[in-house]
């Protein structure tokens, strides 16, 4: 039961974390922090908030030239799942061999 | 746009080679096929390395190459979203589906859901979900071979589509999953090598500092870009609900698409089928970053060079554009060819799983008495009218290939996707769940798509009680996915728990894909996960229904 258990929680904690980073973490960034932590939940609001460009981003928060968010996006979408998925596999590698022996 | 004007000869010559070898291998690999098992599954002795690569290459379609970096150019930063999505969905379809499909030893999705449930019908109902799924695929692709022969020869895009298809319809044909299994490796070499490396020139050809490393060696291209497009890296200002559409969409339609599926029937164990898919998100990552820079790149240098003038229409084109005009004609030739690999390898799965559907699932179950050897002949006969008929279809391809495949994710994803997770981990859940839940969620995404894509309709005018106010916005059509996946959700547990329970011997499977030498009730039958699964779903149906003020229409 020791094992299921780890294979449930391994699987749903590495399920939730891919999802987030992979599936959701655009819309958190950069859509829903600005309607819930900002208070400019329409068009009219994010050109005032940002200036005629509306475009949504801080000039301080880049890396590598990029802006925060889509660098974030794009390296957890990638480097990021396959951490996890090699985690995940490292543990599930170790419930197969206990459940052969 | 127009073609070249004059026939490319370097480039016509690494395709034809990339076309021949791909033939040859199938030839080769007819030889290791001796029975139904290694014609459908390789022998079930594929590797994690050949296979990971073999998934890469079923992964990066001609739709990456060209229809990607359209929409980078368009500036809709949703569709970096959609590939980041799509990315992280390999590790998705890993967690909840792939060591499990393997060690359940079924042939096919449309087997291990007929199986699992212990219903021909079932099997049947799939057997029409994969085939439309499969075709909306499909035609896409074709097209895209199509762009590239119109591209290099100035012929019209139908004989690149009927060339190409004969091309793969034969090698598929041939060689069975073992030609298809080793075409896709080969095929995935020669696109990492010549997607990475002409990138890699145009880069250096603009002076950016990363070059040698694509995915990464354009930031410093970053201020003119939003110079030039201020919106570039700015979501779209759409309903959140978009974003968590495009996640159903892509991590349980990719469990549901039975061409990736079905390459987890092919390796050895479970193991192999967990390793093969962290080496193929790591390759497919590293491929879509690379065309997130082709496009940043296409953008710039439209911007920065003179007398470039390009309509929407051209940037099919866009690729092949800037490495001629930034690298050269060896470096398009080897764009070119790497183009027509990922073209083929897409089409070769796609064809492989429609014809082990049609005599597998569907033949062989309509005759039972059948024997395997008798099969096998169908299974090159059907393979062969499979290839011809998309052919046919693909002649009247649909106009925008990354929306159709989008689509096909959908439907893939509540008409098989949900039965398969659910399968896999709730022991409860049984036929009539499956069945309901399954017609009802494919019949969703399919009416979807006939009114919005093929008839044109706006999406708050189809006739979806209630939902259809909030399918407003630009990408408003893809909501549907919500509604069509969360309903499937809903009705599989509901029947399932309404009905009795599946009997023990098929209750049992679900520990032996997990790998449990013995069999405990208790296992994957809580209330925990059917409980979740209801309120998450309705939770999302609701949130479908917010903000309707705050967002465009």
């Amino acid at each position: 039961m020791k094992d299921y258990k780890l294979e449930i929680w391994a699987t749903l904690i590495c399920f939730i974390l891919v999802a987030f980073i992979g599936g959701f973490f655009s819309s958190f960034v950069v859509i829903l922090n600005e309607v819930f932590f900002y208070q400019v939940p329409t068009p009219e609001g994010l050109v005032d908030f940002y200036g005629e460009t509306m475009f949504v981003i801080k000039e301080h928060l880049t890396v590598m030239g990029f802006p925060l968010h889509y660098f974030l996006l794009v390296m957890f979408s990638w480097i990021g799942v396959t951490i996890i998925g090699a985690i995940w596999c490292f543990i599930m590698d170790g419930i197969e061999e206990r459940q052969r022996a | 746009m127009e073609p070249r004007g004059e026939v490319f000869v370097l480039g016509l010559v690494l395709s034809i080679v990339v076309l021949v070898i791909s033939v040859l291998i199938s030839v080769w690999a007819r030889r290791l096929t001796r029975n139904l098992g290694d014609y459908y599954v390789a022998g079930r002795s594929i590797g994690a390395i050949n296979n990971g690569l073999a998934m890469v290459s079923l992964a990066l379609s001609l739709t990456t190459f060209i229809g990607l970096t359209a929409l980078i150019i368009e500036g809709v930063y949703i569709a970096v979203a959609v590939y980041a999505s799509f990315t992280a969905a390999f590790i998705g379809l890993m967690i909840l589906a792939a060591p499990y499909l393997r060690r359940h030893k079924s042939f096919t999705t449309m087997a291990f859901i007929s199986e699992r449930y212990d219903s021909k019908t079932l099997r049947y109902i799939s057997v029409v979900v994969m085939m439309v799924v499969s075709v909306l695929y499909l035609a896409g692709n074709l097209k895209g071979i199509g762009i590239v022969f119109y591209f290099l020869l100035g012929v019209p895009e139908v004989v690149g589509i009927v060339v190409g298809g004969l091309v793969v319809t034969l090698y598929v044909t041939l060689g069975g999953m073992y030609g298809v299994t080793y075409n896709q490796t080969f095929q995935t070499i020669v696109l990492l090598f010549c997607l990475m490396l002409p990138v890699a020139m145009i880069l250096r050809a603009l002076g950016t500092a990363g070059w040698f490393f694509p995915p990464l060696g354009y930031g410093d291209l970053v201020p003119e870009m939003i110079e030039f497009v201020p919106h570039y890296f700015w979501a779209m200002l759409e309903h959140p609900i978009t974003y968590i559409a495009i996640f159903l969409g892509s991590f349980f339609g990719i469990i549901g698409l039975p061409h990736f599926v079905m390459r987890f029937f092919t390796v050895r164990d479970a193991k192999e089928a967990r390793w093969s898919t962290v080496l193929c998100v790591f390759l497919v990552g590293l491929v879509n970053t690379t065309v997130y820079a082709t496009g940043f790149a296409a953008v710039y240098f439209m911007q920065t060079t003179a007398g470039v003038e390009l309509t929407p229409a051209a940037y099919d084109y866009m690729v092949f554009i800037l490495v001629e005009a930034l690298a050269g004609e060896g470096w398009l030739a080897l764009a070119v060819a790497g183009s027509v690999a990922a073209g083929l390898s897409t089409v070769s799965g796609l064809l492989m799983i429609m014809g082990a559907g049609l005599i597998h699932d569907l033949y062989g179950e309509l005759k039972p008495e059948v024997d395997d050897e008798k099969k096998l002949k169908l299974s090159y006969l059907a393979m062969f009218l499979v290839g011809v008929f998309v052919i046919l279809f693909s002649l009247n391809p649909p106009e925008f290939i990354l929306k159709a495949i989008m689509w096909a994710f959908g439907i893939a994803a509540a008409g098989l996707g949900v039965p398969i997770v659910l399968g896999i981990w709730w022991k409860r859940t049984n036929k009539y769940g499956v069945g309901v839940g399954m017609v009802v969620g494919s019949l969703i995404g399919f009416a979807g798509w006939i009114m919005i894509d093929y008839m044109g309709m706006n999406p708050v005018d189809i006739p979806f009680p209630f939902f259809n106010t909030y399918l407003y916005g630009p990408m408003g059509w893809i909501k549907v996915t919500v509604l069509a996946v969360c309903f499937s959700f809903i009705l599989t547990v509901v029947v399932s728990w309404l009905t009795p329970p599946p009997p023990e011997n098929l209750q049992r499977q679900v520990d032996v894909m997990h790998g449990w030498p013995d069999y405990d009730e208790k296992r994957y039958n809580g209330k925990g996960l059917p409980i979740a699964v209801i309120v998450i779903s309705v939770f999302l149906l609701w949130f479908m229904t917010t903000l309707y003020d705050v967002f465009p229409k």
